[in-house]
């Protein structure tokens, strides 16, 4: 589906950007004499463009000074950063005996490998990857979201499932006819999950709806949207919702016929809210002395949450990375539901016309088959993903470092990433590099000499989605628009040597002496794809349509109960302190009780930052220019501790050091800071990172429910002085 | 006819999305020269606050003092649909020249890093109205905060208001701009204003 722009002489390509940000957006690309000139947003069918600032900086991606182009083998120490050109096969040749090598002495399970979901499309992803190392044996792969696993375990526990929507759990299409909506933790503007989102937040309030948010930060989504801002602590949602909870119990504004039709364990909720089951009632007082939220602005917002209608509750994702963040999802559900407020049609089974499943054979996972599913595995997930010979995503350091006797499956030894810059965006960087230190091999696929790459042992060049084919199916996740799938065309050939993700695979496979790996290109593949799915799709949109709508719209929940727990039997049955049945209040590790916080008495959160995608596009100079890499205090703190803005300040802990400006605001409540998560860990001769890397100071551990607590930490900030 | 510019200032998110379009549609390279640009406006003490954003292009004034200062007669008004438009060939460059910098209020006139940079700005997209399209940064609007089109259709539609926050309408020169506010009702007091890209106004 290329065109000829008749004006002139360009190729006018489509495609689609989804670059690990949540959105999805077409992309029109302008090619001249086989070089990109420009990239435009493709209006919708309401004429609105779905493209953010980094899409329209992709070009600079694509020829950025920095790309990798050519294979590299390590000739300095690990980290050091010195490389020196090699031949693909030379390359391929070493990655292979080095695979063989370590399968016979240690086993197929101390591989291990992650794809990160930089590029999530149907070929050139995961899937090729798992393919390839399944026919190899096996590998071990990790489990848990970075970004919401405490999302995803509550919806797990509560409703047996997850909802067909995600981030807050409602369309953009549902925040237009509401009257009220509360932004927890919710910044739309920078995070864009849903790239039409914001546009209904403004079209909602134009029509008079009254926005609340509810964030440690003034954010730009709060200036934009909101009428009320409620400045909260991290890591204290939980004991805000609970007492949001007693006030609606207490004054009788439950929707009881909601809870008495769709739910269970009502009963043991409201026991352990007004205080029967322990003795501590969780009123607005209680949860006051521990948000700093005023124990009367908990109780307004109780009420009117509760009496308002429609009325959403937009948790966003950010509050639940955090220690016991999967308690502040699981309270938000019950909100949700006791005030009769959720949206039931969102846990209907969901309508799939077709899946487009790319050709890839299929072979089980020999690491995983015989393995018994993890103490906290959820029946919502696959076996694969239940697997005790899975490591969870946060503890991958510590099981590198320690293997068997710390209690892992296994002792690892090589490690292939691709695309995945894990010393960045894993917790504590230091430790991190330790374990990488330790491993045997590490091979890392990618575009740029990430702080990752720099510890590899090689480093295949892989091209970007602008250079191959792919296929993205029916994308309506974020909004109840619908697309059948979205072929994404090759704009350009792939610059200097790099490669695509399947070519790389392909390759690899012969090296590895296997012969029934595909051998299509790329775009004969899609063709293929498209093709299967057409015939099947006729079929079921018939079947489906004849069923009518009344059907899918039930909700299915895989609960015990087959009800909505506000008690939950899974949870119960995990058997775990820091699980209870019903959701809790838990205090984190590095609380502002912590006798750490003598020492280190500033709350660190690190959030989402308009102009990267996590670590993705910190590089690019039309971006860079947009947005300073600061660290946020409040205007009171920075005084205390003779701070100016911009004054290059040390902000540290016991895990490590990072020295940037200070960005003095009052936009950030007091006692809490905030460093942007993604920026380039770059250290000096010390070990002191001057990239402002926010996982140098985040803590290297697994919430209970595998929450990632990347927003969990107490760091200390001082002025530099020269 | 007089083409200009319709800015919602409610709507407006700060999302630097016309930023980067219009850099990428004109190629123009990172560096304090940007054909449109973003003020965010922070006021008041914690947490009683007002932020606001503004995009600010050249507002292809009815009577350009930039045009009447040139002494190389490089900027000139287009008669069909009065556009501010340079002739970079002719202009003097910043430092043997730079009257139209002096000249303007809203710092239409940019300039890139290089030594006697010759002064480029923002040209309402001429090339995208003769293909029937609205400028870049109108069309890459995702919550459309921006329009653009003949500036006595754009008030009739949106309305005649030619002040809002963090801009004021100079009646001699005439901008062709109308707004949408967003006012600031507690009046509080002005902590920051930042225009990104170029240099930082501190106003503390």
């Amino acid at each position: 589906m290329s065109e000829q722009n008749t004006e002139s002489k360009d190729k006018i390509v489509h495609t689609l950007c989804n670059s690990h940000c949540g959105g999805i957006c077409d992309f029109k690309v302008h090619v001249r004499d086989g070089k990109i000139i420009r990239i435009e947003s493709v209006p919708d069918e309401d004429g609105l463009p779905s493209m953010c600032l980094r899409g329209h900086a992709y070009r600079q991606r694509v020829y950025s000074p920095d790309r990798l182009l050519h294979p590299l083998k390590r000739t300095g120490a690990r980290g050091s950063g010195e490389f020196t050109r090699i031949s693909w096969d030379e390359a391929l040749e070493t990655v292979a005996s080095e695979m063989k090598r370590i399968k016979a002495d240690y086993g197929n399970a101390s591989i291990l490998h992650f794809c990160s979901m930089c590029d999530p499309h149907l070929i050139h992803s995961v899937g090729a990857f798992h393919s390839l190392l399944c026919q190899f044996g096996g590998y071990t792969a990790p489990w848990g979201y970075i970004s919401c696993e405490g999302y995803a375990f509550a919806q797990g526990v509560t409703f047996g499932k997850s909802s067909t929507l995600r981030q807050t759990g409602h369309t953009p299409e549902e925040c237009l006819e509401a009257r009220l909506i509360i932004m927890w933790g919710w910044n739309p503007v920078t995070t864009e999950m849903g790239t039409n989102m914001s546009l209904s937040l403004a079209r909602a309030k134009e029509k008079g709806a009254r926005v609340i948010a509810v964030d440690p930060r003034y954010t730009d989504s709060a200036a934009t949207f909101s009428d009320q801002w409620i400045p909260i602590r991290p890591g204290t949602d939980a004991a805000v919702m609970l007492a949001m909870a007693y006030v609606i119990i207490k004054e009788n504004l439950q929707d009881q016929h909601f809870i008495d039709t769709y739910t269970a364990g009502f009963d043991k909720l409201k026991d352990y809210v007004l205080g029967l089951e322990d003795g501590t009632a969780k009123t607005p007082q209680w949860a006051e002395a521990i948000s700093g939220v005023q124990a009367k602005t908990i109780a307004d917002l109780a009420r009117e949450y509760a009496s308002v209608k429609p009325a959403i509750l937009g948790s966003s994702f950010g509050p639940g990375r955090s220690a016991f963040g999967e308690q502040y999802h699981r309270m938000a559900a019950a909100l949700e539901t006791i005030t009769g407020n959720l949206s039931l049609k969102h846990y209907a089974p969901s309508v799939r016309d077709f899946r487009l499943i790319p050709p890839f054979p299929f072979q089980p996972n020999q690491v995983e088959v015989g393995a018994p599913p993890r103490w906290n595995a959820l029946p919502s997930r696959g076996p694969s993903v239940n697997s005790s010979a899975r490591v969870n995503v946060s503890s991958f350091t510590d099981a590198i470092l320690k293997g068997k006797a710390g209690g892992y499956p296994a002792d690892y030894k090589l490690l292939w990433l691709s695309n995945a810059n894990y010393i960045n965006q894993l917790g504590e960087v230091n430790k991190t590099i330790e374990a990488f230190k330790k491993l045997e091999f590490i091979l890392v696929t990618e575009q740029f000499m990430t702080a990752t790459a720099r510890f590899a042992d090689i480093v295949l060049p892989v091209c970007t989605f602008l250079e191959r084919w792919d296929i993205m199916p029916a994308v309506d996740v974020f909004s109840t628009k619908r697309r059948d799938f979205t072929i994404l065309h090759k704009a350009i050939e792939p610059l200097g040597e790099s490669r695509s993700q399947l070519e790389i695979c392909q390759a690899l496979a012969l090296k590895l002496g296997m012969t029934d790996f595909p051998d299509q290109s790329d775009e004969e593949l899609v063709r293929q794809m498209v093709a299967n799915a057409s015939e099947k799709r006729d079929l079921k949109t018939e079947e489906a349509s004849k069923k009518g709508a009344a059907v899918s719209q039930k909700p299915q929940l895989r609960t015990p109960s087959g009800k909505i727990e506000l008690s939950s039997g899974i949870a119960e049955k995990m058997n775990h302190p820091q699980i209870p049945a019903v959701p809790k209040y838990i205090e984190t590790w590095e609380s502002l009780n912590d006798p750490l916080a003598g020492k280190y008495p500033l709350q660190l959160i690190s959030p989402h930052f308009k102009r990267r995608a996590h670590s993705q596009f910190d590089n690019l100079p039309w971006l860079r220019e947009l947005q300073l890499q600061a660290i946020s205090i409040n205007s009171g703190d920075a005084e205390a501790r003779g701070i100016k803005d911009e004054d290059m300040v040390r902000v540290f802990n016991d895990r490590g050091e990072v020295r940037i400006p200070a960005k003095v605001t009052e936009r950030i409540m007091p006692g809490v800071v905030a460093l942007p998560q993604g920026a380039w860990y770059s250290p000096d001769e010390n070990g002191i990172d001057l990239g402002g890397c926010a996982n140098v100071l985040t803590r290297s551990i697994t919430s209970p429910g595998g929450a990632f607590p990347s927003h969990t930490a107490l760091v200390q900030i001082e002025k530099v002085v020269n | 006819m007089q083409l200009g510019i319709y800015i919602d200032q409610i709507r407006c998110m700060g999302c630097f999305n016309c930023v980067v379009a219009c850099k990428d549609w004109h190629d123009v390279p990172a560096g304090p020269a940007s054909w449109i640009r973003l003020k965010t406006i922070e006021k008041g003490k914690f947490p009683n606050l007002f932020v606001a954003f503004l995009p600010t292009t050249c507002c292809h004034c009815k009577n350009p003092e930039c045009v009447s200062v040139c002494p190389a007669e490089a900027i000139t008004k287009r008669d069909e649909d009065g556009v501010v438009i340079v002739d970079r060939e002719a202009c003097l460059g910043k430092d043997d020249c730079g009257m139209c910098l002096e000249a303007c209020p809203y710092d239409a006139p940019q300039f890139g890093a290089e030594e006697n940079a010759k002064m480029q700005k923002c040209d309402l997209c001429a090339d995208r109205w003769a293909e029937g399209k609205k400028p870049v940064c109108v069309s890459s609007c995702p919550v459309e905060a921006l329009d653009a089109g003949p500036i006595d259709e754009l008030r009739a539609k949106y309305g005649d208001v030619r002040n809002t926050e963090s801009f004021a309408y100079s009646e001699t020169l005439a901008p062709s701009i109308t707004f949408k506010p967003k006012k600031d009702t507690n009046n509080l007091f002005v902590q920051r204003t930042v225009v990104i890209p170029g240099p930082t106004i501190d106003d503390r």
